[in-house]
Parts: structure tokens; sequence; C-alpha cells
């Protein structure tokens, strides 16, 4: 197989594992911590959107509509970020099955304080 | 009539290109690499799946805004949360078409970039001028009829956009499933349509 410029050693040949593992870079199984932390980024953002629709603008967003607003998102989200970490994981023998409950339970115990306690 | 022989032989000159592509293709990067970059891909169409997912959402919040307040302003959260998507989704997308250019299989026609990325780029940038259309339209007509020409372009952008994302999605995951990471659904008889499309004998077999 032809290697890319800068891979293989030099002559018409294979490529070995170490070439292989610096064509990939890092892997995808390895990025369940920055899929976490782009998950709870996005759900911090979606909740400051919201919360400035009824903080601002309570005549057009009441808070019970920010809320509703908040919780379907965070259904979105969660099911991107389940989606993500699962099948990045698939075909390894890696599984963050701990840290994605951790993080969707937290998920709904924000979610839930938001929409009782928040903006009412 | 000359035209039309024309077409027809620039069509079918064309479709043997096509052939002699996709029977190159596949030994052009390692598995593993190729598995692991389409998974990349596969990342950034989930973040931009999920993005869309939230702009349809707000579809609703800003017609509900509109229907109290009939045209406000270009700053109002509704439009905040629509307009920076629809700068997020062609920017995201784009990415997606920097990164595509590592994985061989998915390269469009003479080597371009993958046609139904092509087409959700371009519908999401529709949407994104449509953004400055919109403002410009609303600073002399202080309305917010939803059939008014500005926006049949953010409606049609965002249709040309689902069309070529699915294209390019189904191709992505039809990728992975030839290279083994995906594996089709459990149930034999979802197996088997697999199986066939693979072959290129879903309808032919399945329809009878």
């Amino acid at each position: 197989m032809t290697l890319p410029k800068g891979f293989g050693s030099g002559s018409a040949g294979g490529s070995s594992s170490a070439d292989i593992e610096r064509m990939i870079g890092k892997r995808v199984e390895n990025m369940t911590g920055m899929i976490t932390i782009s998950f709870w980024a996005a759900l911090i953002a979606t909740f400051g959107g919201t919360a400035a629709g009824y903080f601002y603008y309570p005549w057009a967003y009441p808070t019970a509509s920010g809320h509703f607003a908040f919780i379907v998102l965070t259904i979105i989200e969660t099911i991107g970020y389940i989606f993500c970490v699962k099948v990045m994981e698939e075909g390894s023998n890696k599984n963050s099955n701990g840290i994605i409950g951790a993080s969707v339970a937290g998920a709904v115990a924000f979610v839930l304080f938001v929409s009782l306690y928040v903006g009412w | 009539m000359i035209k039309i022989y024309y077409f027809y032989i620039s069509y079918f000159i064309f479709g043997i290109n096509m052939l002699r592509y996709m029977a190159q293709m596949p030994a052009l990067i390692p598995k593993e690499v190729e598995i692991q970059r389409l998974k990349k891909i596969w990342l950034i169409v989930i973040a931009m799946g999920s993005t869309a997912a939230s702009v349809e959402v707000d579809n609703f919040v800003d017609g509900s805004l509109h229907q109290t307040s009939i045209r406000d302003s270009a700053f109002t959260p509704a439009h905040w949360w629509l307009y920076s998507h629809f700068i997020t989704l062609p920017l995201g997308w784009g990415a997606a078409a920097i990164y595509d250019r590592k994985i061989p299989v998915l390269r469009g026609p003479n080597n371009s970039m993958n046609t139904g990325l092509k087409m959700t780029i371009l519908g999401y940038l529709a949407t994104m001028f449509t953004i400055g259309v919109n403002e410009m339209w609303h600073f002399w007509f202080v309305e917010e009829i939803f059939a008014v020409p500005n926006h049949w372009m953010f409606n049609m952008g965002v249709v040309v956009a689902f069309m070529g994302a699915l294209a390019y999605v189904v191709r992505v995951y039809a990728r992975l499933v030839e290279l083994g990471a995906e594996t089709p659904g459990e149930n034999p008889y979802v197996a088997e349509m697999y199986k066939m499309a693979l072959e290129g004998k879903l309808y032919s077999r399945a329809i009878p």
C-alpha cells in the first residue's frame, strides 16, 4: 500500500503499526473526556440562552416557556452525547458507562433544579 | 440532436470514470486509519445534527415570539439562537469538508468535494447570507409574515442542506458497515437488507 509522504520506510513496502498509529493521531475511543466537556459546555450555553429570554424579555418569554425549551434542548443534547460516546467506543475495550451515567444524571438534576427554582 | 448526443457521451464517460475511481478508492489508506477518520467525521456530523435539531426548536420559539410582537429587532434571544446557529452550521460543515479530504472514499466526482457535503454547505451558506437579506427586508417592511420571500431563502436553504446531509451520512454509515466497524441491526431481516443494499440488490430482491 502506498503511504503519504513522510510515512513508511522510504522504499516500496508496507506500513508498520507505528506508521498507522501516527496517521491516526488521537484515537476516537480516547475522546470521551473532550466529548463530555463539550456536552456540559453546550448545556450551560443552552441554560444561558433560555435564561436571557426570561430574565431580559419576560413579556415575550414566560419562564415556563423558557424552561420548556431548556428541557427539550437538553434531551436533544443528551441523545447526541450518548450517541457520540457509544459510537466512538464500540469495537474497542473502552467502557465509559459510568461517566455517561454520572453526566446524564447530573444533567437531569441540573435541569430539574433550574426548572423548579430559577426565574419564577 | 448533436447536443443531446454529446450529453449522453459525456454522461457515459463520467459514469465510466466514477466506476474507475470507486474501484481504486478502497486501497488508498489502511483500514484502521479509515475507520478512525470516518468516526471523527461522525463526531462532527452528530454535533451538526444536534445543532440542526436545535434550529428546528427555535423555529417554534421564534414563531411564538412573532405572534406576540410582530417585528421586534435582530437582537432578541430567539434571533440570537437562530442566527448563531445559521453561522455555526456552514462553518461546522466546512470543518467536516476540510477533514473529509483525508478520506479518499468520500471524494466527489473528479476528486472534488463530496456532493452531499457540497449541497449541505451551500444550503447552510444560503441561510447564513439570508440573515443579512432578512434584516434588510425588515428594515423597510416591519412585519413578520411567514410567507415573505426573504423567509423562503431560510427554508429552502435548510431543505437543500438536509438533503445533502442525508446523502453524506448514508455514505459514511455504509462505508463503516462495509469496513466492519458498524454492525447492521441484529434483526436478521434488517441485516439481510443491509447486505443486499451493499450488493446493490436491495430493491430487485426485496420487492418482488
